[in-house]
């Protein structure tokens, strides 16, 4: 069904539904066809950059687990961390898109932390290796990631010129930038994503007595 | 010769045997040791392997624990994100430092060397290992065995840094050198090598071999195939060896020393042989002893059974221990004890004559064989005169005393050189040593004379003569045998000369010869038909015809014309041909009788009879056989018997003699006058006629003491109812003589010479009697 190289199978630009907004739906699977979840869509306006509002996210730490696993916030994003786990937590990034640390804390940290400049971030807690999360920083307000069905709907977007970028933390391979145009009616997106699967990392249980 | 000797044979099968079993035992233990190394090499090897890939596993394991912890270390990770190059390069150093790793590089996720402890070098360059990147890439860590650039070979560890998603991979080095492979030989048993296998050669990286060997090693491992194991000479000693491939360029070798495996088995097996070896020596010299005491026995035995062998009787067969050599050399002891007093007697009966305890023919021959070749001696034969009377008169008891008495006489007459032997009958033979003619006839006389002392037996006085006959040697023969027959010829001629000693030298001897071929040729003679007979008329004096002729055997011999029958009917006497003879002249002479009956002419002829004759139980059934198939009268026939041939043995002469005169047979004395036969004992006869031999007949004419004699025999025969035959009458005063005293019968040359049968019947017709006795004035004409 794919030609090699192509990671774009199609784009159905269907014009209808009001002219003020647009939708964009994508689906994003893997060469074999198996639906990707956590896959980042992202409608960048070739027309410039949006100015973003301060908004809050959060990215909270539960069951020593990092949840959710993607999160997609436009620049200037502050992200809380909060801690619902019994214990203390050492959440830490190397990435360059924002390199911070917070030491051993419960509850809620005393800051969120602002992501003041796109890119990957990558985050893990420094004592429990197997707890990851990946924030995704644009410079946009239309972004969505796809579900477990793969889907991922943007609506309300204004019509015009895009660049659409796709993105996974575990994508083999980096995908080319490509442009669309949103018009009044969806816009239909099927997308190939070479991704390789998520690693589990070893979870020790937290009986005691077996550890 | 080895294989000869009981002693030897024993001790080759003993210690052969013990030998055998013991080489079939050491072979045995030898095999199973073989596989007993074998199977522990390939044993050793297997669990050594398995030791090793678990050693290593395990250290890799630990490796791998330390790397993952040094790779999660959160300031090591922070260092690593900075992505500055020089915090690397000392955070590395640091880090390896604390888990002992002798090597440290960074590697970027695409692959980038950005720090290397043994290098620091300016710009990132691709990581060498891509292999160990790939796997790692794909399985989140790799290790493996690599020789870096120092050379040396290292156990390289490549792990991810995750923070917490990949930022670098971090390959941690620990070197693998000899001491690593000597603990890991400690630990497996078995040598421990890595080498780098580059095409044909090889190169040792680490080992735990010493140096030598470590040298040899790469020569030999060309060789070596992937995970198979296999027997690997180094330095000339023998490894089973396996190859464990590290990568496509190194590879682990294993090695089992073959040699210190068969070590305990080795000194087992030398432990073995070198009691075998003592077990055989011991065991043959147990074997040599036993077989000595088995066969020094025996080897007495043996010699003293080479004694007896070569007749030595007189040493006793050594007593042995009481086994059973030694019972088997007690039979033996008795054996020869019994053979020794057998011999004695054999030799008695061989060499000695039973009667008279003097030696016999063959002791005679023997001692013969002692004089000496260049000297002289004499055989001398005697026989007793008219013994066969004195046998038949007094009886044979008699006759054996007297003989065993002049024995005795003989045997103190003789010095120690002589010997007498008797041979048989009543001739006894004399061996004298060193004595010419001379001492010859003086032996001779004095025998003779010792003989004329009567001989008293059973109270009977005895008077006993004798001839004598002697050969001398060397000059009547060179052998015992030609001087036994010689002196016996001697012996016979003494007798018939009535001489008491006679030479052989004087009767000469080729007369003898011709008897000799004589004899051999008599019976192809008979075959060929040579023997004739002729017959010599017999004149009846009272009638002046011829009524009878004798029959006497001529043989025509192809080559000596006719021989006469003194020349061969003695030795047919002598080797019993006379008794193919005489049936032959019996028939012969009877179906000429039985032809001239028909023809006419009544003729009685007359047949000698010898000893042998006499004796022959077949005579009479053949002579009734005869007369009765051609139908002739018994009277028909006259049967001439000698004094002599009764004397042989008279009772059964006397037997005879009397069937046939039963059977009305005539039977006529011959030669009477000759032996010693007297008339009275003669009358005892039942015969008819007597013969007066022509010795008395020649002498009558001119012998008036002869003339006595014949007139007084006629005489006293007539009174006794018997007729007198004359022989020999060679002269017309003889026949005058012998018609003027009433003798019966005439026969003699003057009459008729003996002629063919043919030619008898017209003699007869011719012969005219008349003139005859017509000049003795008997008949008037």
């Amino acid at each position: 069904m794919t030609r090699p190289g192509h990671a774009w199978l199609a784009i159905l630009l269907a014009c209808s539904g009001p002219a003020w907004a647009g939708t964009l739906e994508a689906y994003v699977a893997t060469p074999t066809g198996v639906a990707v979840a956590d896959a980042a869509v992202v409608a960048e306006p070739l027309s410039g950059a949006i100015p973003g509002k301060r908004t809050m996210d959060a990215i909270e730490q539960r069951d020593r687990e990092l949840n959710p696993y993607l999160t997609i916030v436009q620049k200037d994003t502050a992200i809380e961390f909060p801690n619902r786990d019994p214990f203390k937590h050492h959440l830490y990034s190397f990435s360059p898109a924002k390199t911070f640390e917070i030491k051993l804390y419960a509850g809620k940290p005393v800051k969120p932390i602002v992501f003041d400049k796109s890119g990957e971030v990558a985050l893990g807690c420094n004592i429990h290796d197997w707890m990851e999360a990946y924030v995704l920083v644009v410079d946009s307000p239309y972004f969505a990631k796809t579900g477990s069905n793969g889907r991922a709907l943007i609506a309300n977007i204004p019509p015009g010129h895009y660049r659409l970028r796709l993105w996974h933390p575990r994508q083999k391979k980096e995908l080319p930038l490509r442009e669309i145009e949103i018009g009044a009616a969806t816009a239909k997106l099927d997308a190939v994503m070479d991704v390789a699967p998520r690693i589990v990392k070893p979870k020790p249980p937290l009986d005691h007595d077996q550890y | 010769m080895i294989f000869r000797s009981l002693q030897r044979r024993i001790v080759i099968v003993f210690v052969g045997l013990l030998t055998l079993v013991m080489a079939l035992i050491l072979a045995l233990v030898t095999h199973n040791n073989g596989r007993v190394v074998d199977s522990e090499m390939a044993r050793e090897l297997s669990a050594g392997t398995h030791v090793f890939k678990l050693l290593v596993e395990q250290n890799q394991r630990q490796l791998e624990v330390a790397a993952k912890v040094l790779s999660a270390d959160f300031a090591f990770r922070e260092a690593i994100a900075t992505q500055d190059r020089a915090t690397i390069q000392t955070v590395i150093r640091n880090h390896g430092l604390r888990i002992g790793a002798q090597v440290m590089m960074v590697i970027s996720p695409d692959g980038q060397l950005i720090a290397d402890t043994q290098h620091a070098a300016a710009n990132p360059s691709p990581f060498l290992y891509r292999k160990l990147l790939s796997v790692a890439e794909s399985e989140g860590q790799s290790n493996g065995f690599r020789q870096l650039q120092d050379g040396r070979l290292y156990q390289i560890i490549l792990v991810p840094v995750q923070a917490p998603q990949l930022i670098a991979w971090v390959a941690i080095g620990f070197v693998a050198d000899d001491k690593w492979a000597r603990d890991l030989s400690a630990m497996t048993g078995l040598a421990v090598s890595v080498v780098q296998r580059d095409g044909a050669s090889a190169a040792v990286l680490a080992s735990s071999l010493d140096r030598r060997k470590r040298l040899a090693m790469p020569f030999a491992l060309p060789h070596l195939a992937d995970n198979v194991p296999q027997a690997l000479q180094i330095d000339d000693e023998p490894y089973q060896s396996i190859q464990l491939p590290l990568d496509q360029h190194t590879a682990v070798v294993l090695q089992r020393s073959i040699e210190q495996a068969e070590a305990p088995y080795r000194s087992l097996q030398s432990v073995l042989l070198t009691i075998v070896l003592a077990g055989i020596v011991i065991f043959a010299l147990g074997s040599v002893m036993l077989a000595r005491r088995i066969v020094r026995p025996v080897n007495q035995l043996a010699a003293a059974a080479r004694r007896i062998e070569a007749g030595d009787y007189a040493e006793a067969v050594p007593s042995l221990p009481p086994d059973e050599i030694g019972q088997l050399a007690a039979s033996f002891d008795r054996m020869r004890a019994r053979v020794a007093s057998r011999e004695q007697k054999i030799l008695k009966l061989a060499y000695q004559d039973t009667l008279t305890g003097l030696a016999n023919r063959t002791r005679l021959l023997e001692a013969f064989e002692r004089v000496p070749k260049d000297g002289r001696g004499a055989i001398a034969i005697l026989n007793l005169d008219r013994f066969a009377l004195i046998n038949s008169a007094l009886g044979h008891p008699v006759g054996d005393r007297l003989l065993s008495e002049i024995g005795l006489r003989f045997g103190h007459l003789l010095s120690n050189a002589d010997l007498v032997a008797r041979l048989w009958g009543d001739e006894f033979a004399f061996l004298l040593v060193g004595v010419d003619q001379d001492a010859a006839t003086r032996f001779a006389e004095s025998i003779l004379a010792n003989l004329r002392d009567p001989i008293t037996v059973d109270g009977q006085r005895l008077d006993v003569a004798a001839s004598l006959g002697v050969a001398l040697y060397p000059q009547d023969g060179q052998d015992a045998a030609t001087l036994l027959r010689r002196a016996e010829s001697a012996m016979v001629a003494a007798k018939r000369q009535h001489k008491n000693i006679a030479f052989a030298g004087d009767i000469g001897d080729e007369q003898q010869h011709e008897q000799l071929s004589l004899i051999g040729e008599m019976r192809e003679a008979m075959a060929r038909q040579e023997f004739l007979v002729y017959y010599q008329p017999k004149l009846d004096l009272a009638s002046g015809e011829i009524l009878g002729a004798e029959a006497l055997i001529r043989w025509r011999h192809p080559e000596r014309g006719l021989v006469p029958p003194i020349r061969f009917i003695p030795f047919a006497e002598q080797t019993g041909f006379i008794r193919e003879i005489t049936p032959w002249l019996l028939e012969n002479v009877i179906v000429q009788t039985a032809q001239w009956q028909k023809e006419g002419l009544c003729i009685v002829p007359s047949i000698n009879l010898s000893a042998l004759d006499l004796l022959d139980p077949g005579l009479i059934d053949h002579i009734t056989r005869l007369i009765d198939s051609h139908h002739l009268p018994a009277q028909g026939l006259c049967l001439e018997i000698t004094e002599s041939a009764l004397m042989e043995d008279p009772a059964l002469a006397l037997a005879h003699l009397g069937e046939l005169a039963a059977l009305g047979l005539k039977l006529s004395i011959d030669d009477y006058g000759v032996g010693q036969a007297s008339l009275a004992y003669l009358k005892t006869l039942p015969v008819h006629e007597l013969k007066i031999d022509r010795t008395f007949v020649d002498a009558v004419a001119d012998s008036p003491k002869n003339a006595a004699i014949v007139q007084s025999t006629i005489a006293l025969c007539h009174a006794l109812g018997l007729s007198v035959v004359a022989e020999g009458v060679e002269t017309s005063a003889e026949l005058d003589w012998l018609v003027g005293n009433n003798c019966d019968t005439a026969q003699g040359y003057f009459i008729a010479r003996p002629m063919p049968a043919d030619e008898l019947p017209n003699w007869i017709a011719s012969y005219g009697v008349g003139p005859i006795l017509r000049r003795t004035g008997w008949l008037a004409t």
